[in-house]
């Protein structure tokens, strides 16, 4: 039992060992055959040269991205940089964006822990103390009133208790913000409306908007190489008209229909944005939108232009610049091409940055959430379907930005009701539900260990959810049980959960998007859309 | 009893001036990005499942009112019942229902002995002698007082149990949460006492606010009443520099963040606010933001350095 209960905020400040050690017989337990830790790939432990090249101080697992300090001055240096950036985070020149309600939470939690245990992180874990909704967010309050609000320090001292800023600090801080998917459902359980989340999200982008500090996964390979060649897939123009191509020639001979996807069409009505990792890594998915939106009679589009054919906005998770930045070419295209509206792809987090977020960054264009507008292509009487095509058992995850955030809940439930004969509910679910794990872009993290920390904790009680939802289904592999997902980060997380546990081959569960289901009940189409025989 | 009735007139002014300061200073930051959390109880037909008008097509083509209604029916639920705190953390609840609750019988009380000192002061006192509606209104008071003292001494007594013995809690309470709860229990355990002391309370407290109200000197009073009002003006100036504030403030969490979904409409009062707000400087240090605290925010956004 390596489970910390004695762990304190101040404890961030001391010490250059790992406050935790994380072990899996402290996890959450998962039901048969899923407890069986040695039939398991285990719990990667870094090596020792990727301990000795990073700070490796808080749990035994890595975000990355730190630098090490050289020396005393260097680190004296980051903590000049942090202390800045904690002011900078608390005026309105530098931090309008979400500056009112960072103050609100900063300034009003009554410490009852209300939000402890709806935490997925927390849970999965087995209750680790660190991963307490409130713990990382006590720190920030505590720096807040030392550095942010200023005021008399024996009556912060008082009422806020004190903390000291090191090196340590700052660095198990900086992992600490990367250890919460930015669920939000901690809010969602507080009196006061208290948002450790948003807590979370103003960490992390102190340290990338003062110090520089980002992971890989995010910045260089996130935003960056969305803003420079095009997609944060690494794809350029060239290299996502040519799979969108071998996409379409596939799927037009699988469904017996002429499939083309027109590119930069000006005066199209709408413009398809896709999460671009569905080309890449579920290609039926784009596929499959353009067999609906073709049989409906929509007139719409992609764009080739850089960062126009990739939704995702990882900015959102971590900085206000780089998110803005892609909103504002996303923005900027569709009026170029002079559409009348974005239609965003299955992607929960591009639908809160483009519909919700985006609003006050430029409301010139609107943007419509795919399951909505699939709700009325589906009941709009143009495409005929045989919802028997679809007569196997079927669960529904809600991704978190697109129920929590936006209250986008019914659409896709009125879809699958309706096209799916064996639909159930995960328990709890619409905007109660369980992150998958792999929320904030932890989906696509894969470097050092970090993988295994979503997979085996974050992911830990989504994975659990799943089974519970199919509990009363046949067990058997050979009965297949559909997970359906509309959003790409939730399902590179499920992927990734499947694999580890071996979902697939045990127990017979799949995973994939709503479009998916859509067009296996078409009637229109030859065979079946979903063969689930080569998703193994 | 000049200082004790000079200490209350302070204390009016020190709640008002600090709670109205802190109130102006939040409701006038700027306007952030959208950051709400559903369900949204003013989502017509929709708040029962957490749905918004982002479910329907084309909702930018219709008009969709507000169910205000439902919002302040689900604040009010939130603020007598603390339905979150029933709903996430039962075993707090049974304390803290009862610790708040007795604080806003204790306020309503202010305010009936408010109209009681009126009374007093046009000839028609309330006390155990009154007849008709004004002895139901002498006993009103006295009910309250023991109802919101006994449940208020139960919840102070059981927060602190659970501050101390509950690990969780514990560890993220500094000194003030302590005395925070010893603060207001003394308020509930000094009505208490003065109840059981048999000594007069109604009387004596609408008296008191007679004095208040009519500026004159009070009359000596017993005291255990001496020591709940100076424990209670104590913590009326107190409360607004704490936490506690959230008692009012968390309107503002609610209605100006939770529930916050205001569309940014061409030529609104919103879309100008946003408009000056995108022309603020720039001073986030890290290279790939590119500002000099001199660029405004419409500028970093489209300038894009090269190296990022």
């Amino acid at each position: 039992m390596t489970v910390r209960k004695d762990i304190k905020v101040k404890d961030m400040s001391k010490g250059v060992e790992p406050l935790v050690e994380l072990d899996p017989q402290d996890f959450m337990p998962l039901p048969d055959p899923y407890d069986k830790l040695e039939e398991q790939p285990g719990f990667k432990k870094l090596k020792e040269s990727e301990k000795k090249d990073n700070v490796v101080n808080l749990d035994g697992v890595l975000i990355g991205g730190l630098p090490v300090p050289k020396s005393k001055e260097e680190e004296e240096k980051y903590v000049e940089a942090f202390i800045r950036g904690i002011k900078k985070l608390f005026t309105k020149e530098d931090n309008w964006t979400f500056l009112q309600p960072l103050v609100l939470s900063m300034e009003h939690c009554a410490q009852c822990q209300s939000c402890s245990d709806e935490c997925p992180v927390y849970e999965g874990s087995g209750y680790q103390e660190i991963y307490r909704p409130t713990f990382r967010a006590e720190v920030l309050r505590k720096l807040y009133f030392k550095y942010g609000k200023p005021g008399n320090s024996l009556i912060r001292k008082f009422q806020h208790g004190d903390i000291e800023v090191n090196w340590a600090l700052i660095s198990r801080l900086y992992e600490l913000s990367y250890r919460c998917t930015l669920c939000r459902r901690c809010a969602q359980a507080c009196p006061i409306s208290v948002d450790n989340g948003l807590i979370s999200r103003e960490l992390r982008k102190l340290f990338s908007q003062e110090l520089g500090f980002y992971t890989r996964s995010l910045h260089e390979k996130g935003t960056v190489q969305h803003l420079q060649v095009g997609s944060s897939t690494g794809m350029n123009d060239l290299a996502v008209k040519d799979n969108i191509d071998f996409i379409d020639e596939d799927i037009s001979e699988r469904t017996g229909l002429n499939i083309k996807t027109p590119w930069d069409k000006s005066g199209a009505d709408v413009l398809l944005i896709h999460n671009a990792g569905e080309i890449i890594a579920w290609p039926d998915n784009p596929g499959a939108f353009a067999v609906i939106l073709e049989a409906a009679g929509i007139s719409w589009t992609m764009s080739s232009e850089i960062t126009g054919y990739d939704g995702v906005n990882y900015g959102l998770f971590y900085d206000d610049v780089q998110y803005a930045r892609i909103y504002a070419k996303h923005i900027e295209i569709a009026k170029k091409l002079g559409v009348k509206w974005i239609l965003m792809g299955e992607c929960g987090h591009e639908s809160k940055a483009m519909a919700a977020i985006g609003d006050r960054i430029n409301s010139s264009i609107p943007r419509v959430p795919a399951v909505t507008f699939l709700k009325d292509i589906v009941f709009g009487g143009k495409i005929k379907f045989d919802p028997m095509k679809n007569n196997f058992p079927v669960t529904l995850h809600d991704p978190c930005n697109l129920v929590r955030s936006m209250g986008v809940v019914e659409p896709q439930r009125e879809i699958l009701r309706y096209l799916a004969p064996k639909f159930r509910e995960m328990e709890p679910h619409g905007v109660r539900n369980y992150c998958c794990g792999g929320g904030s872009g932890f989906a696509i993290m894969q470097q050092y260990n970090f993988a295994d920390w979503r997979i085996q904790i974050s992911g830990r009680r989504k994975f659990k959810q799943i089974l519970d939802a199919f509990a009363n289904e046949d067990p058997s592999p050979d009965v297949p049980k559909y997970v359906c997902a509309p959003c790409s980060n939730c399902k590179g997380q499920i992927r990734d959960l499947f694999a580890f546990y071996g979902a697939t081959q045990k127990s017979g569960i799949y995973y994939d998007g709503l479009v998916e289901l859509i067009v296996n009940a078409m009637v229109d189409i030859k065979g079946p859309f979903i063969d689930f025989d080569n998703k193994m | 009893m000049l200082i004790v009735q000079i200490l209350c007139y302070v204390a009016i002014l020190v709640f008002l001036t600090a709670s109205v300061s802190r109130i102006i200073k939040v409701a006038k930051m700027p306007v952030h990005l959208r950051w709400e959390l559903y369900p949204v109880p003013h989502e017509k037909g929709r708040a029962h499942y957490g749905g918004s008008k982002l479910e329907e097509n084309e909702w930018w083509k219709k008009e969709h009112k507000k169910d205000h209604l439902n919002e302040w029916k689900e604040m009010g639920t939130e603020i007598v019942f603390l339905k979150a705190v029933w709903e996430f953390n039962r075993s707090l609840w049974i304390g803290t229902f009862p610790f708040h609750f007795g604080l806003y019988m204790m306020i309503t009380n202010m305010v009936l002995l408010f109209i009681s000192g009126i009374l007093q002061l046009s000839g028609n006192p309330v006390s155990n002698g009154s007849t008709g509606v004004l002895l139901y209104f002498y006993y009103l008071i006295l009910d309250i007082a023991w109802v919101s003292s006994i449940i208020g001494v139960f919840g102070s007594v059981r927060l602190l149990f659970a501050r101390i013995v509950d690990n969780g809690l514990r560890k993220f309470s500094s000194v003030s949460h302590y005395f925070n709860i010893l603060f207001i229990g003394a308020i509930y355990l000094t009505v208490l006492l003065w109840l059981i002391s048999g000594k007069e309370f109604v009387g004596t407290m609408s008296d008191f606010y007679a004095s208040l109200i009519s500026f004159s000197i009070p009359d000596i009073i017993p005291v255990i009443a001496v020591w709940h009002i100076i424990i209670a003006v104590l913590f009326i100036m107190y409360l607004p520099f704490t936490h506690m504030s959230h008692m009012y403030m968390k309107y503002f969490l609610y209605h100006y963040v939770r529930w916050e979904d205001g569309e940014n409409i061409p030529g609104s009062t919103l879309s100008e606010k946003l408009g000056k707000q995108l022309a603020y400087p720039v001073s986030w240090s890290a290279a790939h933001i590119g500002a000099d605290g001199k660029k405004n925010w419409g500028e970093v956004v489209t300038n894009i350095p090269e190296k990022m």
